[in-house]
């Protein structure tokens, strides 16, 4: 390799020495710290004057210290006078965000009384006066979870909790919050002393339907989105080349001025399939969401697989009777249990038609309530599923398609994912779900501590795949000026 | 000119790092708060909820550089996101307004290749689409040129000199020091302003965040020291002046700051120490500092940085804010 330095940021170093092992280089020096009031310090022990230099940091862990680090790196490189800067970001920083989650489903909820003004400020419909009307007579049980969620403390995490899950499994949302964080400003907006349960019903009976009346917020809410930013600061900072790997959205590559390069780990995941997945000529490939269709699809094709997609949607029923679900402010939404119904989509057989009529009439009897549906698109029955996507975050999603399979009849289900983040709980309730039989993830993210904490499962381990030499070759051809698009189709 | 520019309106918008001053500062222009919203998400990523229109409107965006070993870098990034999310919503001027800059001590190649943080700070502000930043005393005056836009940046200087006038009527018995030789100008500046002497440390740093040894410069025998500085961060110089300065043969000591970061067990020190009192600026939140430090008080500067928003955006000058205090 000529006049190439890599230097690896703290977020993945055991990636980076992969990549160096298989390059046959030694990573360069470089001391990484923070002071004691969060400012990072980063200095390059290595010179890099005239040399291609190459930053490893993975968008994982602490992300903003990670992302703030990566720009200092890359800000010390470019002024020690370094050629080319290539950033190298196994796993892209905000990578989430870059779709467009202004739809009504995609905004995350917001602690506290501002989820009003939020989801008031759709266009008001007379639907809400019905909606208010249902309130009084049968639900006050109901209306009191929701303002006691405003005022008291100590019941915001129980009952902020089950919302947070509610909301994360959205289609095309962002990722989740915090449910923690959201229980801490939650509090933090409850200042009013805490009142008792009667006092906070009458109050409820009073305020709700002068919530649902009266939308004094007209504007629509939306979240921003930060895909050009982020490319704009690492452009800024002195970035010449970005090498990435599964893209949540390709159009992120659009973002950038400078090249992209995004490598796929397509390769390594049939790979894998073709040779672990037991009886993988017969087991179905199935996308847990929409989104995930296209990267799905293409593994079923190049290995000529059948192919399943589940899709969720949330849809609003009309009033007809009393609500009976448990209620999150003017926006009702039935309890997790029951989002859980199951609609089989068409293409199925008839006898699993008949399970769809009922959970239909079920949700006729929550009326009012905003109602996540699973759809299953494709036969699974008596199969191997092999869950593929590309990134995994709270883990919601694939556990509430492994789920659905599992229902379904699947008798054995992969999870193969790409950037496994797992973030807060999120492989205890893997853990914990047990539908889902094995995991494989790979090494864009530190897998460490996730390895130990899954433990087995079934008797398997969280299984990583080492994505260092895909890396490693196009590092390689990068620096050698030849072609990366062969490395596309190649097996690894 | 007024078609093409129809009167547009300030808004304030709050990050996480310290609503306290945002609530202050908006109490005083009478301006509420808009709903934008910095969120947390679970894999510690941030991202900005806009809850309000600021189409061609005046925006201010209050953050400081605070929240200490766990969320300094969270901060810039939520500032990041939400001067872009101002930007992608169309409005007509974002100013950042940031009283205590992030990263001002790396401010210069002191050893070889490190990077100017500073620099690049100002770099991804302007990036992100600030057109203008609001800041109070910077460590370093030169970071303005590190930007592109116009900064202001004002001075807790005249509050400061408020609060010696109406606590130290003597000013034979009071003398300014300066802990290092870097803030001697600002120390000369205020002693001319008070009309008193000032000393000098001269310290030597083996390493940042901790010193060696220490010289006094002048003669403080039998007089009240206060220790003129711009920040206070691990405040193992200012423990270290004020151990010396009694040493000396201090009356007492004081310590009078701009910027109390209190990082690191910063607090025990002081409590330990031989201040009898350490008085700072709000541009940290201080609240929950001050129940552990019963040595701390604190000077409003929430005044400062609203009438500089109010001059800001009616185009006055500022340069009055330099030399009058704003209470």
């Amino acid at each position: 390799m000529r006049d190439i330095v890599v230097f690896s940021g703290s977020s993945n170093k055991i990636l980076t020495e992969r990549i160096c092992e298989n390059l046959g280089l030694v990573p360069g020096e470089i001391e990484l710290m923070k002071f004691a009031n969060g400012e990072t310090s980063v200095r390059l022990c290595d010179s890099v004057r005239e040399k291609d230099v190459l930053v490893i940091q993975s968008g994982c862990g602490r992300v903003n210290d990670n992302f703030m680090e990566l720009l200092l790196m890359i800000s010390a490189c470019k002024m020690a006078s370094a050629k080319r800067i290539t950033v190298v970001c196994p796993l892209f920083f905000y990578s989430r965000q870059a779709e467009s989650p202004s739809s009504k489903k995609g905004v995350p909820f917001l602690p506290g009384g501002n989820r009003h003004t939020l989801l008031d400020s759709v266009p008001p419909s007379p639907r809400s006066l019905s909606r208010a009307s249902n309130h009084t007579p049968s639900s006050s049980l109901v209306s009191n979870t929701v303002i006691s969620s405003q005022i008291t403390p100590q019941k915001v995490s129980q009952t902020s909790i089950p919302q947070a899950q509610v909301t994360d499994t959205s289609v095309a949302s962002p990722s989740p919050l915090n449910p923690a964080a959201a229980a801490r400003s939650l509090q933090a907006q409850a200042q009013t002393p805490v009142q008792t349960p009667a006092q906070s019903q009458t109050q409820s009976l009073s305020q709700s339907p002068s919530h649902s009346q009266s939308p004094h917020h007209p504007y629509k809410s939306w979240v921003a989105q930060s895909g050009t930013l982020i490319a704009n600061l690492l452009t800024s900072a002195g970035a010449d080349h970005i090498v990435t790997m599964d893209l949540h959205d390709a159009q992120f590559q659009g973002f950038f001025d400078i090249p992209v390069d995004n490598l796929y780990s397509k390769p390594l995941v049939q790979h894998y399939i073709v040779n672990y997945v037991r009886d993988y000529k017969d087991c179905v490939i199935v996308s847990p969401d929409a989104g995930g269709a296209k990267r799905a699809a293409a593994i079923a094709d190049s290995l000529g697989l059948q192919f399943a997609l589940i899709h969720k949607e949330r849809r609003q029923r009309v009033a007809e009777h009393p609500v009976t679900a448990v209620s999150m402010g003017p926006y009702l939404l039935a309890p997790v249990a029951s989002t859980d119904d199951l609609i089989v989509g068409p293409a199925v057989g008839s006898n699993t038609g008949s399970n769809s009529d009922t959970s239909i009439n079920k949700n006729a009897s929550n009326s009012d309530t905003i109602v996540a549906t699973t759809m299953l698109v494709g036969d699974v029955q008596g199969k191997v599923c092999v869950i593929v996507d590309d990134l995994v975050d709270t883990a919601t999603t694939i556990i509430r398609a492994a789920r659905l399979l599992k229902e379904q009849g699947c008798i054995y289900v992969y999870a193969l994912i790409t950037h496994g983040i797992f973030s807060g709980d999120a492989l205890k309730k893997v853990k914990k779900c047990g539908t889902i039989d094995q995991v494989i993830t790979t090494n864009t993210v530190d897998q460490t501590t996730h390895v130990q904490e899954y433990g087995k499962v079934n008797g398997e381990p969280l299984e990583v795949l080492d994505v260092s030499r895909i890396f490693a070759e196009a590092i390689r051809r990068i620096n050698n000026g030849e072609s990366v698009s062969l490395i596309y189709d190649q097996g690894w | 000119m007024s078609l093409r520019y129809p009167k547009n309106s300030i808004k304030i918008l709050t990050a996480n790092s310290h609503p306290e001053l945002s609530k202050l500062i908006s109490k005083r222009l009478n301006i509420p708060l808009s709903n934008i919203k910095a969120l947390e998400l679970a894999n510690n990523e941030n991202a900005i909820l806009v809850g309000e229109s600021v189409r061609d409107e005046d925006v201010y965006i209050i953050q400081t550089g605070c929240g200490g070993y766990e969320k300094l870098n969270d901060y810039i990034m939520e500032l990041l996101l939400m001067v872009h999310a101002c930007r992608t919503a169309s409005a007509r001027k974002i100013t950042a307004v940031i009283p205590n800059f992030p990263y001002a001590r790396q401010d210069r190649k002191d050893k070889s290749r490190v990077p100017i943080s500073a620099k690049l700070v100002a770099n991804l502000l302007t990036t992100a689409g600030c057109d203008h930043v609001i800041t109070l005393d910077l460590h370093a005056s030169q970071i303005q040129g590190f930007f592109s836009i116009p900064v202001d940046n004002l001075s807790a200087e005249p509050n400061v000199l408020k609060y010696l006038q109406s606590h130290f009527e003597d000013k034979n018995s009071v003398i300014l020091v300066s802990p290092d030789v870097g803030g001697a100008k600002r120390v000369a500046s205020l002693a001319d302003k008070l009309d008193t002497t000032f000393a000098l440390i001269h310290k030597e740093r083996a390493k940042a965040n901790v010193v060696s040894k220490m010289v006094l410069v002048g003669d403080v025998t039998g007089k009240a020291c206060i220790l003129v500085d711009d920040m206070a961060d691990t405040c193992g110089t200012l423990c270290k002046a004020a151990d010396l300065l009694t040493e000396k043969g201090a009356k007492e000591v004081l310590a009078i700051v701009t910027h109390g970061i209190f990082s690191g067990n910063a607090i025990m020190k002081l409590n330990q120490s031989n201040l009898t009192k350490i008085v700072c600026t709000n541009s940290m939140p201080l609240n929950n500092i001050q129940d552990l430090c019963p040595k701390l008080e604190v000077i409003d500067i929430s005044g400062i940085l609203s009438e500089a928003i109010r001059r800001l955006h009616n185009g006055e000058s500022v340069s009055y804010l330099f030399n009058n205090a704003v209470v």
